[in-house]
């Protein structure tokens, strides 16, 4: 019986992947819809065993709650038809409040759901810890085991069903395609969130197997485990080590396993998704991007725009931009913009929004006080970012900076990444408490005395681990360059000739076996984010 | 030449020339020696590659159970016969196997005693295909030596000169006793050994019968790590290959271990004291086998007899 617990675990790269993509070869199309749907659900089964019950469940009740809504707008259209000019307005509001009862319904289920599973731990605690203050009898604190990727599929579902609502897309009859669009196994686990209207009819469709496809895949492929084993699973000793026991460290170590933990976590996450992009573009299937190289934004809201781009954009469409529309906010938006001007008058109204953005993108990443503060500081730094913007457009101006100075640009770019690498530092910590003694020790214990440096060596890694890191980054870095200059890496490779297109992936295999983590002394690393 | 067979012949031609590479590789980051500053791994272990052709009689293969209880010193004091352990701490399966096949390339032990305790240890999926492929391409367990390459890496041939005076046992005098003692309580019930593990067994077994040598299972005396059940589940597995199962935990009148003497660590591993115990079972146990001959007076093993000064100076 099959088992693992990641894209990266043998099990799936020399058994699970070669046979689906074996059989969806082999058979015709019709059939090819079937393979990767029933793979998707051994997958499934194979992480999760028989929580496969409530992915299931959600796939019937989106199936049938697309239905209902898309019978009553139907119910609605045809009664619009021949109702009298007065009545059409009361018929409509009449059918809009039953559609939104049942996308609300339908919506509620599933997020309460995953609050039920994912959060009652956390909730309990914090409700006992009340009960303790006021000296009252504490509730038992239940442990729900998660089915995988339920934070990302519970998105999909809630997003059809929202689009279905809005008219987006119609409501789908055919259960098996949406049951292969909420499971698609590459994307369960980690993502990337993906649209019914991007990705249901493709993957529906099983086209054909194209050699160009499966090159370009491959190379995606190792591209990803590249960035995972040698980079993040080698950064990952020196970091536990650091985060465990941070009351032993000072400043320097600290601010060092900060930098470390942000550029693991993104080798870890980008890496998984170009293993993921990679594989469904073998099957000729194109998921949309998470990333779009997040270390070269200028800005916090552009960091976010280029980090977990499937995320921040279902965080807009299905949270920001329904607030933000709502009647109540529009109205503050309005009195505000008389009293405050136009620059801070809608911000003030956006700011509500916003705040329940980050919120949820806190409580997204995890049960704990430390994802909530998290959270809270992106909403702080975009919300400030917005404030001062016209103060600091003028200062700019007054000390004749040009804000398109390549210098300038680079300032912007380090101002962010360390602003990013303080976020990561409380998203890593073991609870709040850490991440503000951690943060207090690289502000009051930082030097840069050569012994500090020097200890930085014997924390799980040392000076040829760091040097073999910080050239993985480094070509990372020049890839990202090139196409941050519109330079298709793996487009301008597939069209040199054939010594060097085997030439690269002889160095980028060779590169991962030699200097990956794995191996005696080693422990295998799971995906980080398929833990959210 | 039609697309297809274009793009097949490219395959080939891609998964020969990385085969190249990996054996091209693989030459340079083995170790040319088996002392630690060539990047040998496990060395006590590992110096049974230093021993001279066909001059073990006995291997004895296992985890950390078996090089803290059985000593070949002792034995060769004992009866002339000469033993070497080549077990090492955690040992999975995998290993097991590789240190098999790397102790007959110039041996030919006529017995191979498999310590029980490493037949439980769970094996990931990974290191299995990890050891696999480090059979056929050695770069896949000798590749972080990437670190301490030197110009000798790339131009020299192995040549394996050290071997270790205690022949793989570990000496340890701690005393740390341990008051329970009831850890064998008779049970029908049989603790499942891992469907892989079963394989690497049968493989191990295979090998040894291909190779004219006998396999014993032996469970060495540790109240932590044995009990009832996992001696049944050996047993039973014993039986479905014929192998020959001797467990001291239930022959303690046999072998006399003091739990509050002859433990360093509260009953998981025997000392010093204990191993010269099992190890003087062990040495009977072999004479009635009546396989081997006495090595003291042969000039051969000179060598051994030096290395038995050294060992009694050290264990003293």
């Amino acid at each position: 019986m099959l088992s693992f617990s990641s894209y990266f675990s043998v099990q799936y790269i020399f058994i699970f992947f070669p046979v689906v993509l074996v059989l969806y070869a082999v058979f015709p199309q019709k059939i090819r819809r079937i393979v990767l749907l029933l793979a998707s659900f051994s997958f499934f089964w194979a992480v999760s065993g028989k929580l496969i019950i409530f992915m299931l469940l959600s796939i019937i009740g989106i199936h049938h709650a697309g239905l209902w809504i898309s019978s009553l707008q139907k119910d609605c259209a045809h009664i619009l038809e021949t109702a009298q000019k007065g009545e059409k307005k009361q018929i409509k509001a009449y059918y809009q409040k039953k559609q939104r009862s049942a996308a609300a319904f339908c919506v509620a289920i599933h997020i309460g759901i995953l609050l039920v599973l994912k959060y009652t731990p956390f909730f309990s605690v914090n409700i006992n810890t009340l009960l303790e203050a006021l000296n009252l009898p504490q509730v038992r604190i239940p442990a729900f085991a998660l089915p995988i990727g339920i934070s990302f599929y519970t998105m999909q579902a809630v997003s059809y069903i929202f689009d279905v609502y809005r008219q987006k897309i119609s409501a789908d009859r055919n259960m098996m395609r949406l049951a292969l669009f909420m499971s698609f196994f590459p994307q369960l686990m980690e993502g990337p969130i993906c649209r019914y209207n991007e990705t249901a009819h493709r993957l529906w469709e099983a086209p054909k197997l194209q050699f160009h496809n499966f090159s370009l895949g491959m190379q995606r492929i190792l591209f990803g485990v590249m960035k995972k084993v040698v980079i993040a699973d080698r950064l990952n000793l020196f970091i536990k080590t650091v985060f465990t026991g941070y009351a032993d460290y000072h400043g320097l170590t600290i601010a060092v396993a900060a930098v470390c933990y942000t550029i693991q976590l993104y080798m870890d996450f980008s890496g998984t998704m170009d293993l993921v992009i990679g594989t469904a573009q073998i099957f000729g299937i194109r998921l949309p991007e998470n990333f779009r190289r997040p270390f070269f934004s200028k800005t916090i809201s552009e960091f976010w725009q280029r980090w977990h781009i499937t995320l921040g954009a279902w965080f807009k469409d299905y949270i920001f931009y329904p607030l933000s529309m709502s009647k109540p906010l529009k109205k503050l938006s309005s009195r505000a913009r008389r009293r405050v001007g136009n620059h801070f008058g809608p911000l003030a109204a956006g700011s509500i929004a916003l705040f329940c953005v980050w919120i949820a993108n806190g409580l997204w990443h995890g049960a704990g006080w430390h994802y909530i503060f998290f959270g809270m500081y992106h909403f702080a730094l975009i919300l400030a970012g917005n404030i001062i913007e016209p103060a600091a457009a003028r200062l700019t101006k007054f000390l004749h900076i040009r804000r398109t100075h390549f210098l300038w640009r680079c300032f912007q770019i380090v101002r962010t990444a360390i602003l990013v690498c303080i976020g990561e530092l409380f998203f890593r910590a073991h609870g709040l408490r850490a991440g503000l003694a951690m943060f207090k020790k690289i502000i009051t214990d930082f030097s840069l005395d050569s012994q500090n440096i020097q200890s930085l060596f014997s924390l799980g890694m040392d000076k040829h681990d760091f040097l073999i890191a910080a050239i993985g980054v480094l070509i990372i870095f020049v890839i990202s360059l090139l196409q941050e200059n519109r330079i298709a890496v793996r487009e301008q490779i597939a069209r040199r000739g054939l010594i060097i297109r085997f030439s690269v992936c002889y160095a980028l295999i060779m590169f991962i076996i030699i200097f990956g983590a794995y191996g005696t002394g080693y422990v295998p690393v799971d995906p980080i984010y398929a833990t959210f | 030449m039609s697309v297809y067979i274009k793009r097949f012949v490219c395959m080939i031609v891609f998964a020969a020339g990385l085969i190249g590479i990996l054996t091209a590789s693989s030459f340079v980051f083995a170790p040319k020696n088996n002392m630690p500053q060539f990047g040998m791994e496990e060395v006590s272990a590992n110096g049974i590659l230093g021993e001279r052709e066909n001059s073990i009689d006995v291997l004895v293969l296992g985890d950390s159970e078996a090089y803290s209880s059985i000593s070949p010193m002792q034995i060769f004091k004992d009866t002339g016969f000469t033993s070497y352990v080549c077990a090492t701490a955690g040992q999975p399966l995998d290993y097991t196997v590789v240190m098999l096949h790397r102790a007959f390339e110039k041996q030919s032990p006529k017995i191979v005693i498999l310590e029980t305790d490493a037949i439980y240890r769970k094996i990931s999926a990974k290191n299995a295909v990890i050891s696999r492929l480090s059979a056929y391409f050695s770069i896949f367990r000798y590749h972080d030596r990437w670190k301490k390459l030197s110009w000798n890496d790339f131009k020299g041939t192995s040549n394996f000169t050290w071997t270790d005076d205690f022949k793989g046992y570990k000496y340890n005098a701690k005393v740390d006793g341990c008051t329970k003692t009831d850890h064998m309580q008779p049970t029908k019930t049989a603790a499942e050994i891992p469907a892989r593990n079963i394989k690497y067994v049968k493989e191990i077994k295979e090998f040894c019968d291909a190779n004219g040598a006998k396999l014993v299972f032996l469970s060495t005396p540790s109240t932590v790590n044995w009990n009832y059940p996992r001696h049944n589940g050996i047993e039973a597995l014993a039986s479905d290959l014929g192998c020959e199962y001797v467990d001291l935990n239930l022959m303690n009148d046999k072998v006399g271990i003091d739990w509050g003497k002859d433990t360093r660590d509260k009953g998981d591993h025997l000392n010093h004291a204990g191993a010269v115990k099992v190890t003087a079972f062990l040495s009977r146990y072999l004479k009635e086998k009546d396989l081997f001959t006495d090595h003291r007076q042969d000039n051969a093993f000179a060598t051994w007899q030096r290395a038995l000064k050294n060992y009694e100076a050290a264990v003293k």
